[in-house]
């Protein structure tokens, strides 16, 4: 079975960021795997291992995101493809999931995965969007993933329970962080992984965003807040007291 | 005149608290507009809800009834939204951030050639028609003002963003004709593993009390399930204790998990990792019990108890209860 992962590089949001007139300032330095993509990966890798077959990873961004394709071989991936762009072209989901697209026709995946959303900007649209251009059966925030012959059995959290869907194959699943622990790569296979294939081409044209984003603001500050001292009796009396009477909630 | 249609999803029978805050919203935009308001429903009886629609300012319901959407699969539920909006043509359409709605937004974008905004916390429609929103971005430690053109434009709205307000009209039911292929869904719903039948959904609760870290046993759980009960709380939980099964996964509250705005947060042991607060920073009146000064929950707190759970909670139960039985 052949697994197709599409992964991301994300800016470590949990590095210092800040907004300068509208605009979000860090240092360029701190990239990183998006995680739900890692978890992709992982899930991959845990499934061809016990089924056998090929994993890979697929990423659209600037030159210097091959470190972040390097990442997922030196896990396991057996192959990448880097989808090229100039650093700083303005890409939302339907741009990147048009590119995927392209790039999957007639790539022969079985499985597609790629994480649940990006953890930069949370929009969580780009699996669904590919899965519909690639008219592909998806399931979504998948928390579990195995193989039953060439049937995908998906368990997806959803709004008031697990949902488990079963999936023909080809088909597209994107995964929630919660279904595994991403492996660390080892020094063997971040030795390995510099010999890996990895195919770079150069995206001829990027499709016009749809979204524009006009600029970044703070996030408007609570109030600040209270604390309570004295005995746990003298705080719980307080806490109730405040909540019935100042806060009128209880 | 133009449509602004409102997605309205229906959980156990009914139609959830924060697709009434987003048809609520959808309504002053209209207003504003001078647009139609129209509410899109698909249930197995989806006309059942059309007089709770009108209360809230829907003078059209779409109703798309089947048997199938009893539970969610995003197969039908992507025929049924595109269905209804061929026939309203809105110039926006304001879904509820749930679960499901998240299952489908980016699928019904492209189905509908549609320009897609999703997880806002503020929205508003320009005078060209263009959505303008506010989305929090980067764990939620900024928001990202973004714009997008189009008819239609798709737009979600978290939990919490705005308040559900009456305002009734007439509503006038229009039936959508839907026949579903079985043999076109491509997929199978073997069945809906659910925690307690019948709980709250998190999401939709006004008072949530979560349980982290702190929670070391089962002594702990009884005393958060216990807080839980005599607020009439539904219980959240940090992933920590999601990941080592005290609490089930559908409790989860955080950047990966759900959303809570509740009227009342009460957090208990929870240090307030920025992945939670992303989850919970929203909510109205902020509680926090933890071991720790330092915690960053006391950042986000209203009222911040410094101390051991195990010997606070008690006594706030016992309080909690004398005043809710003087009062």
């Amino acid at each position: 079975m052949k697994f197709c992962v599409c992964i991301k590089q994300v800016p470590d949001v949990t590095a210092p960021i800040q907004v300068r007139d509208g605009a979000l300032v860090m240092d360029a330095g701190r990239v990183v795997l998006n995680a739900y993509d890692a978890s992709a990966v992982e899930a991959a890798l845990v499934l061809t291992e016990q089924h056998g077959g090929e994993v890979e990873v697929v990423l659209v961004g600037p030159e210097r995101a091959t470190e972040t394709i390097r990442k997922a071989l030196a896990m396991g991936a057996h192959r990448g493809t880097h989808l090229v762009v100039d650093e700083g072209t303005p890409l939302d989901s339907h741009a990147v999931s048009a590119l995927l697209a392209r790039h999957f026709e007639g790539a022969g995946c079985d499985v597609i995965l790629t994480g649940k959303q990006a953890q930069d900007t949370d929009a969580g649209l780009a699996g669904g969007m590919l899965a519909e251009r690639l008219g592909l059966p998806y399931a979504t925030n998948a928390v579990g993933l195995a193989l039953e012959g060439d049937t995908v059995v998906v368990t997806r959290q959803g709004d008031t329970g697990q949902e488990v869907i079963a999936l023909p194959t080809p088909c597209l699943v994107t995964c929630s962080n919660d279904m595994n622990d991403p492996r660390i790569p080892n020094l063997r296979g971040v030795m390995q992984a510099k010999s890996k294939p990895l195919a770079s081409e150069r995206v001829a044209e990027v499709p016009a965003p749809r979204v524009r984003v006009l600029g970044y603001e703070p996030l408007p500050q609570r109030a600040p807040g209270v604390r309570l001292d004295g005995e746990p009796a003298e705080q719980a009396a307080e806490v109730v007291r405040r909540l019935a009477e100042e806060a009128r909630v209880i | 005149m133009p449509t602004i249609l409102s997605y309205v999803a229906v959980q156990n029978g009914k139609p959830t608290r924060s697709s009434l805050e987003a048809l609520s919203r959808a309504r002053e935009v209209a207003r504003a507009r001078g647009a139609d308001l129209a509410a899109a429903v698909l249930a197995p009886d989806a006309a059942a809800h059309a007089d709770e629609l009108g209360r809230y300012g829907a003078a059209t319901v779409y109703a798309v009834s089947d048997p199938i959407f009893r539970s969610h699969l995003n197969t039908p539920v992507l025929a049924g939204l595109e269905a209804v909006i061929a026939r309203a043509q809105p110039e926006a359409v304001v879904f509820p951030s749930t679960e499901g709605v998240k299952d489908v937004l980016g699928a019904l974008a492209v189905r509908t050639a549609a320009a897609v905004l999703p997880d806002v916390a503020r929205f508003e429609v320009a005078g060209d028609g263009a959505v303008e929103a506010l989305r929090p971005v980067m764990a939620a430690k900024f928001l990202a003002r973004v714009r997008a053109e189009g008819k239609p434009v798709l737009v979600s709205v978290r939990a919490g963003s705005y308040e559900a307000s009456e305002a009734p009209a007439e509503a006038r039911v229009e039936a959508v004709p839907f026949a579903f292929d079985e043999g076109s869904l491509r997929q199978t719903l073997r069945e809906v593993v659910s925690s307690a039948a019948g709980a709250v959904d998190l999401s939709d609760a006004r008072v949530v009390v979560a349980a982290g870290r702190g929670v070391k046993d089962a002594e702990g759980k009884r005393l958060v399930e216990e807080l839980a009960g005599v607020l009439g709380a539904a219980i959240g939980a940090s992933r920590a204790v999601v990941e080592s099964g005290m609490f089930p996964a559908t409790a989860q509250i955080g950047q990966t998990g759900k959303v809570v705005s509740p009227d009342l947060y009460v957090g208990v042991g929870i240090s307030g990792a920025i992945q939670h607060v992303a989850g919970m920073a929203n909510s109205r009146v902020i509680v926090a019990v933890n071991q720790n000064p330092d915690a960053p929950i006391f950042d986000v707190a209203t009222y911040g108890i410094v101390g051991d759970l195990y010997k606070v909670l008690p006594p706030l139960i016992e309080a909690i209860k004398q005043r809710k039985g003087t009062s």
